[in-house]
């Protein structure tokens, strides 16, 4: 989709703010938000989905909402969608007492625990497939015109530009299929876009922007004489 | 109860979460978190043990070790760089987000700088959590569009024979920076030029080291 969350190459967001103290969470709301993303996920969510949802929250509310603020709201909205909770509950939470029995909540995990499911989150996404892929190195690809309704990976300011193939990755889950619930492998390269290709500004740069894309956003180039 | 999958539905929960949450963060995350455990779907100890895993065990010193330990034993880069998962699971790193980890090599002529402009993506097992300014839309929009700007910005300042790589973390590849070693580092110890990688190094936003 054509979201605010596509954000690269838009201006206007003025000077980076690079003081940072080098702590993990600046609030104890930061911490208890990363503890929960970590550990109640809804049944056969996919990471694709996920972004999707936070790519839907409204703008105003994207672009104002401190970072982990905009986790929660993400978890909110993918628990509600899932039926884990609804909108009514929100108003009733004063009224909890979160004083249910030990035995009626999951175990807890431990901090080796943890370490450990840490560990197993190291996710893969690729896969082997029949097909072989279309483009090797070296070889010119123009990437699609035009993004569509749901969730691409294929950013607005690399769209109709031509970029070099460096490297096939594999076949990886696809993710605008796998932010539907539906898991297909497509290869996926990484593709190098020189500056001035990408900014009208850029002209006579060295500068190179590098991209991983799914072979569906792109398509080759023919020499000039094939055409 | 799973997902369905309906961007249409959550697009309006997103509206209705607008007007019913309240405003404040802390009180927006302490309801979530008073729903998930009323309901029995997370237990607090939990989230505590993942906050104390991301506070005191995980975090960039695990990355200026994976870089410490390249610039002192020539086989452990090369197999850093050519297959960065296997290498980091030698020390035990392999983790959230680091299973298709690429590691990029900083040179003479060549720096090296991470984004994601889409989200924020971040490997976060040899990381841990991300600093605010790279999650925030200054750096996630101008770091493709001026590289040099942005660094200059931290303080950091190429020569105009350097090439700026930007990689914008687009799938799920996520990419570590390895900086140059500084100058001088000749028979330091790996533990002593771990204490010399900034975690800014390790995502392109700090170049000299030492």
């Amino acid at each position: 989709m054509d979201g605010i969350h596509d954000l690269g190459g838009k201006q206007g967001y003025g000077p980076i703010d690079v003081d940072d103290s080098g702590t993990p969470f600046h609030h104890d709301w930061e911490a208890r938000e990363w503890g929960i993303a970590q550990s109640a996920r809804t049944p056969g969510i996919t990471i694709d989905w996920w972004r999707h949802c936070r790519e839907l929250i409204a703008p105003e509310d994207y672009l104002a909402r401190p970072y982990f603020d905009s986790w929660a709201q993400t978890d909110f909205s993918t628990y509600i969608e899932a039926g884990w909770m609804t909108l009514e509950d929100i108003g009733k939470t004063d009224a909890m007492q979160n004083n249910s029995v030990d035995d009626a909540l999951p175990a807890a995990l431990t901090l080796e625990q943890v370490l450990q499911e840490d560990r197993r989150h190291a996710y893969r996404f690729d896969a082997e497939v029949d097909a072989e892929p279309l483009f090797v190195a070296g070889q010119q690809v123009q990437t699609e015109r035009h993004g569509h309704v749901g969730h691409t990976r294929l950013p607005q300011y690399a769209r109709g530009r031509r970029g070099t193939i460096q490297a096939c990755h594999g076949a990886h889950v696809f993710p605008d299929l796998s932010a539907q619930g539906v898991e297909v492998h497509q290869y996926c390269y990484s593709v190098m876009f020189t500056a001035d290709e990408l900014w009208v500004e850029a002209e006579g740069s060295r500068d190179k922007v590098y991209l991983d894309l799914w072979e569906s956003y792109l398509s080759i180039i023919e020499n000039e004489h094939q055409r | 109860m799973s997902s369905k999958f309906d961007a249409p539905k959550v697009a309006e929960i997103h509206q209705h979460l607008h007007s019913h949450l309240p405003s404040e963060s802390a009180l927006r995350v302490k309801a979530l978190e008073t729903l998930l455990v009323d309901k029995g779907l997370v237990n607090p100890q939990t989230i505590d043990a993942w906050i104390e895993a991301y506070t005191d065990q995980i975090g960039p010193k695990r990355g200026a070790r994976v870089v410490a330990k390249a610039w002192t034993d020539s086989a452990y880069k090369k197999r850093l760089l050519q297959d960065a998962p296997a290498a980091i699971d030698e020390l035990g790193y392999l983790g959230k987000a680091t299973a298709h980890l690429k590691v990029v090599e900083n040179s003479d002529r060549v720096h090296n700088l991470v984004v994601c402009t889409l989200c924020s993506c971040y490997p976060f097992s040899i990381l841990g959590i991300a600093p605010a300014w790279y999650k925030a839309a200054a750096y996630r929009s101008r770091a493709v569009r001026e590289p040099r700007a942005v660094l200059a910005e931290f303080g950091v300042d190429i020569d105009d024979d350097v090439e700026v790589r930007v990689w914008d973390s687009t799938a799920e590849l996520r990419y570590l920076v390895l900086p140059q070693c500084p100058p001088g580092a000749a028979g330091m110890s790996e533990e002593d030029l771990a204490a010399l990688v900034t975690r800014n190094s390790m995502i392109g936003t700090d170049r000299n080291l030492g």
